[in-house]
């Protein structure tokens, strides 16, 4: 089967293509892979510094996983903490068990403010229900406010990347975007005057849309606080200004106490961005008089996280803090970039993720689209180890195709149905190898190689090339040097 | 709210499902919780006076402007900044010390002031909580003297009077410093800023472009004290 590569990236995972589909596009656009690389260097150069300026980072790392596993293992408990001191400080709680729970939860919220707009903090749980769309659709002007999330949103593009979501657009698209987009004739490309215009663009919004949304980087059970980290400070204008804040979190997010904000934020700052501190983090406990929106409501989503609970491994999956170190150091994702995907998770913590999230029903190619190297294992700020992850997801894609009653009819299962009959019994192994020597000789040059093959072999031909059969098998010298010695 | 109650039973069902053997009784979930690792570094190794330099380093680190003071010269300290940011509107808490409201300056003091008139200052000056020099970083609780959160959020100049005794060495010391949590903080490392377009770090998005900071020599005991 070959498809037309699609031109728009397409980031659901029931209709996204498979990885080495959905990835061509970018591999075939130097442009796109010269900003996603560009990008990714200057963060990880960052990254390496401060983490190698912090002596007691692996201490941090290790206080950081046993404190996620601990929560994840007494989830239900710190949950309804969280939600009774929630609700003692005025907040109000919702549950959603899937994504079109959580966006009528949503919308019902907004009819009842009479919203007709709402202003948004980046929220990767908000893509993943894909809510901007259920919104507009009902009438409701969504306004992203991040500046990436701005330049997404004006320009019809998707999110690559989790921290920095617009990276695979450069400063003349940025332009190109912002001059169509906010009616600005002469705009330089220089980031400084696009920021400006951005600055100006929301600032009347800020001041008027009575109605926010937001995400949650962590909640706090023991006082039922949330937490944003942040950079540009469009978050702190959303959740000061309005008077209705919605927050929309996964239920993983949440953290016993105050105090362990001490690990976390130390962790997500230098692995996200590679600064020491994100330039504002902010933290609200349900309503407080005469300070900051007066009606507050939590939407604790589930949609699949619950059923990744029940086996250790792929439990570890929860314990992310969505700090984005995993893609910047993946070498997959350097060279696809986040479209690939197929899913608003990109790079390897999306591979592990956006399965299980779909129940394995979806997405079943990404455990595949990694080397296994273990360099995201290395960088995780909480130590998911993603290379073991991806292996059992691998196991479980396995057992599906051998339930699949066409397997038979696949030539991959039949070739391994085959060689698994042919290296099972020594005399057939013998025969296929003198008849491979036979068959595989008009293919092989003169250097010894095969460069190309026909077929199914051309799959492996287009990327490498393959050493020819020796004359002689070891077993065949062998056999010859002893006759030799009598 | 019927449908989401029982949801909220769906859900937790489901994770009492999967959690069941490692889920603990209250009692043992502050045992497991008291036993979690923490050998990261949680107390400083600096002098007092090493730990207030690294702080104004790393703010300056950040392009925020740094001066040092005496509590004596702090208002004159103050009405300098003010004087030389060549702005007059000024926005500020009600509950800073009287002396702090330098002469000669437009004052629009808050408790409870329209957005739309905070919007209209040209600078505010605040007080703070806590210094965290490791990273730079200024901690708000947003009491008396460090205003509403949205004091130090619109207007685009932010004067802030950091004393010497709130300054620690590592973030666990800040939090070592707050027996109750509080209901609001905002944790400030340097002006807004921005590197979505190319990974080129903007100054000045949405938050405060300016972050002006006088640190206070208080020697630990002269601490202001509120109106």
């Amino acid at each position: 089967m070959s498809h037309a590569a699609p031109t728009h990236p397409v980031l659901d995972p029931a209709l996204a293509p498979p990885f080495p589909q959905a990835a061509l596009p970018v591999l075939r656009n130097p442009q796109l892979r010269k900003n996603v690389a560009h990008a990714i260097d200057v963060i990880q150069a960052k990254r390496a510094r401060l983490v190698t300026e912090k002596t007691d980072w692996q201490e941090l790392r290790t206080a950081a996983s046993a404190m996620r596993a601990h929560v994840l293992e007494n989830l239900g408990a710190y949950l309804t903490e969280f939600e009774t001191k929630c609700t003692a400080a005025g907040g109000i709680v919702h549950w959603a068990t899937d994504a079109a729970e959580a966006r009528q939860i949503i919308l019902d919220l907004l009819r009842k403010e009479n919203a007709s707009e709402v202003i948004k903090i980046k929220t990767m749980t908000s893509a993943e229900i894909q809510l901007n769309p259920f919104l507009e659709a009902a009438g409701i002007g969504t306004y992203e406010t991040d500046l990436a999330e701005i330049i997404l949103q004006l320009g019809g593009e998707e999110p690559s990347h989790i921290v920095v979501p617009a990276l695979h657009v450069n400063r003349s698209q940025v332009r190109e975007i912002f001059a169509r987009r906010m009616g600005i004739k002469d705009l330089s490309d220089d980031p400084e005057a696009l920021t400006a215009a951005a600055r100006s663009y929301l600032r009347q919004k800020f001041l008027t849309v009575p109605t926010a949304i937001s995400g949650a980087n962590f909640l706090i059970a023991e006082t039922g606080s949330v937490a944003i980290v942040e950079s540009e400070g469009n978050g702190r204008m959303c959740l000061t200004l309005p008077r209705t804040m919605i927050t929309l979190a996964g239920i993983e997010k949440v953290l016993p106490r105050y105090q362990d904000l001490e690990v976390m934020l130390q962790l997500l700052a230098r692995s996200a961005t590679g600064e020491r501190m994100n330039p504002y983090t902010s933290l609200w406990t349900g309503v407080t008089p005469g300070d900051g929106p007066q009606r507050f409501h939590v939407v604790l989503l589930d949609n699949g996280r619950s059923s990744m609970l029940a086996r250790e491994v792929e439990r570890q999956t929860l314990k992310c803090i969505r700090c984005a170190a995993c893609m910047n150091a993946c070498p997959v994702y350097r060279q696809t970039g986040g479209h690939a995907y197929g899913s608003v998770y990109p790079g390897p913590i999306g591979a592990i993720l956006t399965p299980q999230l779909m129940h394995m029903h979806h997405a079943q190619s990404l455990p595949y689209a990694s080397s296994l190297c273990g360099a995201c294992y290395e960088v995780c700020p909480v130590k998911i180890n993603i290379p073991e992850v991806l292996l059992e997801l691998r196991h479980q894609v396995v057992d599906q195709e051998r339930k699949r009653a066409g397997r038979i009819f696949d030539p991959m299962y039949l070739g391994l149905r085959i060689a698994n009959l042919i290296f099972s019994r020594a005399w057939l192994f013998h025969a296929a190898q003198r008849m491979a020597r036979i068959g595989l000789r008009c293919f092989t040059r003169k250097d010894g190689w095969i460069h190309s093959l026909p077929s199914v072999g051309a799959k492996w031909t287009q990327t490498r090339d393959l050493r020819g059969l020796p004359s002689q098998t070891f077993h065949e010298w062998w056999a010859a040097r002893r006759k030799e010695a009598r | 709210m019927s449908a989401s109650a029982t949801s909220r039973q769906r859900i937790l069902d489901s994770i009492a499902a999967t959690t069941r053997p490692v889920a603990k009784a209250p009692a043992q979930l502050a045992e497991g919780y008291a036993a979690l690792p923490r050998g990261y570094q949680r107390i400083g190794q600096l002098s007092a006076e090493a730990c207030v330099e690294r702080m104004i380093e790393r703010l300056r680190e950040y392009d925020a402007e740094v001066v040092e003071s005496t509590p004596d010269q702090l208002p004159e300290a103050i009405a300098t900044q003010l004087g030389s940011s060549g702005r007059h509107t000024f926005a500020a808490p009600v509950g800073l010390p009287a002396e702090w409201y330098a002469a000669g300056f437009n004052w629009k003091m808050d408790s409870s002031l329209e957005t739309a008139e905070i919007e209209k200052a040209e600078g505010v000056v605040t007080a703070a909580f806590c210094g965290v020099a490791d990273s730079g970083t200024i901690v708000l609780h947003h009491s008396a003297m460090e205003g509403r959160r949205v004091l130090s959020l619109l207007p685009d100049w932010h004067l802030c009077i950091l004393l010497a005794s709130q300054v620690v060495e590592t973030l666990p010391e800040y939090f070592r410093r707050c027996p109750q949590p509080p209901a609001l903080a905002t944790f400030i490392s340097g002006p807004s800023a921005t590197a979505d377009i190319e990974m080129t770090r903007i100054k000045g998005v949405h938050g405060p472009r300016f972050l002006h900071v006088i640190l206070v020599h208080d020697e630990g005991d002269a601490r202001p004290t509120p109106q």
